[in-house]
């Protein structure tokens, strides 16, 4: 018999195989072999678990899959299975399958026909289960909405903010502590990040949406908040445990730590830096590990940080800055937060440019990046993360509404959410969300984004449509 | 009734608990209590989801409820679950009846932290959000972890302060209709080959992140400034050598002392730097790292001899007094053996130092020592042996003798002499060894000296035979001829006595190997005397077949 350890170590096996007998049904004959092999593998795979739990349930909540109510984590090797399902559930409305007993292999195949000549009707989820109600140890269940009222919805984001901005004002604290030679803990840190690693787990692109309001006077805090947050994000992308993500976390939110040494003059100097300001710059990479290793002494994660405060401006094709004499290979956080950084630092109006970049100019020049300063296999990860078109980006609609994209939605990447702060008629109304991913009676899309503009051009403040 | 019932069971489980975070403490995990421990909460637990499918424990600052039940209070700091929780922001617990007994042993762990310790960077949250208990659900408080309060606010304003007076939104709009349509960010779907690289590298992040520390900190050496950042650097090196100590990791100080070296050997290296960096070498000697590496070497973990070997090399004599300090307190014989070795290794370089131990109160550290400097075998420490000939501990006494007679100087020679006069049997033996050791003919000529002495002859057959054993060593004329005169001796009162001369004599001559002594030996062989009979018998079975 199964233990529950081996249930939830085997749960990644059993998305990893539906998707592949899915796959193959789609291609093949449902009495081909290349079909019944897989079946007969996956009810193989399942029936000793179904046997240990009683009852097996695998079910869809946000961008997640759930069995029996716990969330299997993402696996970087199964990635393309774990989405593919994902959006193949999406598309039917299918929200759960129920193993209720034992089943057969022609249990599965029923499934597997229904499943698949369910897409094409209209409505799909329905299809499936008149489809499915033979079969006694399968049952289906239809797709929830994480948060089906507006009232739900609005707890979250106002979760999220608070946890976001209780976040940065540690930050302040903790930063405001070592300038002045305080002794710092890490507890506080942690429990802090852990706070961030679970939004990023259930409302990743809630929290995402948070980096994109940059107005703020403090904004070095921020930064080291949102590049926090991106790079847990990132992190989650590519299946890291919620234990590496918390150290990713803390690591990205001291990452700029050596700044603390560079006067403010500099650090908050409207105009563009003069040669002598940027050697000073650039010495923050030797500050930063100077002032964590004297801090936190040595240990895991003070290492890890006194590396990644050096590296992270060193570029994948070690253009940037230290220079050293020994070549070495770049630290994977170094990689990950260095992305996390050159992002926000665009897009934002205080660091190192100081001309702010739209979030979708700085993805295009992060992608010319690609492969030289940036990891390129790393970025292609954080342009699924962030959206083709990122929270904050300024769009026309096929409607002629003009709005900013509010949230972005992880499986359609073109089709986030959008705030409209213009009617069709280019009337200033009171604003409201469009679905982009909706679609009329006839199957087609009420809306499509035509047009990206940038922002900061129309000198429109984000914080106070967003926040 | 049964609301009642369930309440107790409620109280029941966590005066378990509260038990068990005492009985964790005391007692480790091989011990018998520790498993009753839970199996006495875990009793608690299923008794109370007899009633219930989760037991929801609302906390307070004092308090712990189930419903609106009061089942746990104390005003007291010390041992208050209630507050034990409340501090960390945990205002309410779920425990839910699939609670397993190895969710209860992690969670019982999680009680037992000594969370005030500094070097402890988790709360109990922490533990519980990492641990991710399939049946232990929480809800936290997060608003203590912001430094201000009012932030959120005061931010929020601000940023939308910033706002312009007149956003240019009809300009956006009109621009919208002339600009360029979407740009379009084609994303380049991630390859199996992208994912097996991934998967590489993830696999190779799992390694040891010193080494890449390391070469940043010498990048930090070469681009110094100034002499605080060159004290910076070294304190960095000596944090990562105590670090690596600390994790029993030799090779790893091994490499942080090699660096330096590399560093300090250099042509081009100005002296300031190399000063400071000799600090480094300093501290590996420093008495808070060497008792570090006493704990490491004590902790029973096998150790590489090569590994240990250049290790040692790394140290300078400063780590002397620190290792004899160690020395006394070790509990295991291989971490001795280890530190005997690494003394021998070091003392080399300055024997002064370590003759300083010949002075410890504890007797066997002064044994050490003395070992120590016999295996050294530098002639400099006959001079501090010499005094510790008298020492109050026999064993220290037999000791410094054994080490005298490997030194084998003639500046021994008169104390070996007087140890000879010792009034005690195991210390005249034992000189006798270290004269026999010495083999010069002056010892043998102290040894003869004593043997022929009128006493020597009421000494104990043992005793006697040990020096007839010594003699041996010399096989000359002067041994053979005196040899030869024991055994032919005749008494008529004490015969005994002169007997068991004889035939230690013969002994003597059967460990020599002499065939000279074979005509009479083959004479006494049919001796009435039992002990004469039986050594000469041996003495002739060694001399004719070697054995």
């Amino acid at each position: 018999m199964a233990s529950k350890e081996e249930v939830f170590t085997g749960a990644k096996d059993i998305i990893n195989q539906l998707a592949v007998i899915i796959r193959t049904a789609a291609i093949h004959d449902p009495g081909n072999v290349a079909v019944t092999t897989a079946v007969d593998k996956f009810v193989a795979l399942m029936n000793p678990l179904i046997a240990s739990e009683g009852e097996l349930t695998l079910e869809l909540g946000g961008e997640f899959f759930y069995i029996n109510e716990t969330r299997i984590r993402y696996s970087l090797e199964y990635l393309p299975n774990f989405d593919f399902l994902i959006r193949e559930f999406k598309k039917r409305g299918l929200g759960s399958i129920v193993f209720k007993s034992i089943m057969k292999g022609a249990d599965m195949q029923t499934f597997l026909k229904a499943f698949i000549s369910s897409i094409f009707s209209q409505s799909p989820f329905e299809t499936l289960s008149e489809d499915m109600a033979g079969v006694h140890s399968m049952s289906v269940g239809k797709l929830r909405k994480v948060r089906d009222e507006a009232e739900g919805e609005f707890d979250i984001r106002r979760e999220v903010k608070k946890s976001y901005f209780n976040a940065v004002s540690y930050t302040r604290g903790v930063i405001n502590k070592i300038k002045s030679g305080e002794k710092i803990g890490i507890k506080k840190a942690k429990r802090v990040v852990e706070g961030m690693v679970d939004l990023i787990l259930e409302e990743e692109q809630l929290l995402l949406g948070m980096t994109a309001i940059k107005d703020y006077d403090e904004y070095t805090y921020h930064h080291s908040v949102n590049v926090s947050i991106l790079s847990v994000a990132l992190g989650q992308r590519l299946g890291l445990s919620k234990k590496i993500l918390t150290e990713l976390g803390l690591v990205a939110l001291f990452h700029d730590i050596g700044k603390i040494e560079i006067p403010n003059e500099i650090l908050n100097k409207p105009t563009n830096f003069t040669d002598d300001e940027w050697v000073i710059m650039k010495k923050h990479p030797f500050w930063g590990v100077r002032a964590l290793l004297k801090l936190r002494g040595f240990d895991a994660t003070s290492m890890r940080s006194a590396i990644v405060a050096f590296e992270h401006h060193m570029n994948y094709d070690f253009s940037g800055y230290p220079k050293t004499r020994k070549r070495f290979e770049l630290d994977f956080y170094s990689k990950i937060i260095s992305l996390a950084d050159q992002y926000d630092g665009m897009t934002s109006s205080r660091v190192y440019s100081r001309i702010p970049m739209s979030p979708d100019r700085a993805l295009s020049l992060m992608m010319e990046r690609a492969g030289k300063q940036l990891d390129p296999i790393l970025f292609k990860f954080f342009i699924n993360m962030i959206g083709v078109f990122p929270v904050g980006t300024l769009v026309m609609l096929d409607t002629k509404e003009l709005g900013l994209v509010y949230q972005s939605e992880a499986m359609f990447l073109d089709r986030p959410k959008v705030l409209v702060i213009l009617n069709g008629k280019g009337e200033k109304a009171d604003s409201y969300i469009v679905d982009l991913t909706e679609k009329d009676s006839n199957g087609n899309f009420l809306r499509t984004i035509v047009k990206t503009m940038d922002p900061n051009k129309y000198k429109i403040n984000l914080a106070e449509y967003l926040l | 009734m049964e609301l009642l019932e369930d309440i107790k069971a409620a109280k029941d489980v966590v005066n378990a608990l509260l038990k068990a975070k005492k009985t964790f403490r005391m007692y480790p995990e091989t011990n018998p209590m520790y498993e009753k421990t839970i199996e006495d909460a875990y009793a608690k637990f299923r008794s109370f989801f007899d009633y219930r499918d989760e037991l929801k424990l609302k906390i307070k600052q004092n308090e712990l409820f189930c419903d609106s039940e009061q089942v746990y209070h104390n005003t007291q700091k010390e041992d208050n679950i209630a507050l034990f929780f409340f501090k960390d922001g945990l205002r309410e617990i779920t425990f839910k009846k699939g609670f397993s007994h190895k969710e209860l042993e992690e969670f019982l762990k999680i009680l037992t932290v000594d969370y005030d310790r500094e070097v402890v960077d988790d709360d109990v949250v922490t533990l519980l959000w990492e641990r991710d208990f399939h049946n232990i659900r929480y809800v936290v408080d997060e608003s203590f972890l912001a430094e201000d309060e009012d932030y959120e606010t005061s931010a929020v304003k601000e940023a939308r302060d910033k706002a312009p007076e007149a956003d240019e939104l009809a300009r956006a709009y009109a621009d919208a209709f002339k600009e360029e349509g979407v740009k379009d960010i084609s994303i380049v779907p991630l390859t199996d080959k992208d994912l097996h690289t991934l998967v590489k590298e993830l696999e190779k992040d799992a390694y040891n992140k010193m080494d890449k520390l390391l070469i940043i900190i010498f990048e930090m050496l070469y681009q110094a400034e100034s002499k605080s950042d060159h004290e910076d650097v070294v304190h960095f090196l000596n944090d990562a050598v105590e670090f690596s100590i600390r994790h029993g990791d030799l090779e790893t100080v091994i490499r942080i002392m090699e660096m330096t070296k590399e560093v300090t050997d250099g042509p081009s290296v100005p002296d300031d730097i190399k000063k400071y960096l000799g600090l480094v070498f300093s501290f590996l000697g420093s008495d808070a790292e060497i008792k570090l590496l006493g704990e490491f070497l004590d902790s029973g973990v096998e150790i590489e001899e090569k590994v240990f070997d250049e290790y040692v090399r790394f140290l300078d004599k400063n780590a002397i007094q620190p290792f004899i300090t160690i020395l006394g307190e070790l509990k295991t014989i291989p971490a001795r053996k280890n530190v005997i070795n690494a003394l021998i290794a070091l003392g080399k370089k300055d024997i002064q130092s370590l003759a300083k131990g010949l002075y410890d109160s504890r007797w066997y550290v002064v044994r050490n020592i003395i070992y120590i400097l016999g295996k050294i075998g530098d002639k400099k420490a006959v001079d501090y042996l010499i005094k510790t000939v008298n020492h109050s501990d026999i064993r220290v006494r037999k000791e410094v003798i054994k080490a005298l007679g490997e030194l084998g100087t003639s500046g021994v020679l008169q104390t070996l002499k007087e140890c000879l006069d010792d009034p005690e049997v195991q210390i005249r033996t034992s000189t006798a060894r270290a004269l026999g050791n010495i083999r010069s003919a002056a010892a043998k000529s102290i040894i003869l000296q004593r043997m022929a002495d009128k006493n020597f002859n009421k000494n104990d057959f043992n005793e006697k035979k040990e020096f007839y054993e010594v003699l041996s060593r010399w096989k000359d004329n002067d041994v053979i001829e005196f040899l030869m005169k024991i055994l032919k001796k005749k008494a008529f009162f004490g015969r005994a006595v002169n007997d068991e001369n004889r035939a230690c004599a013969a002994y003597c001559f059967g460990l020599m190997g002499c065939k000279e002594a074979l005509p009479l030996l083959y004479k006494i062989r049919d001796s009435q005397n039992k002990l004469l009979r039986e050594y000469a018998y041996t003495a002739i079975k060694r001399i004719e077949y070697g054995q």
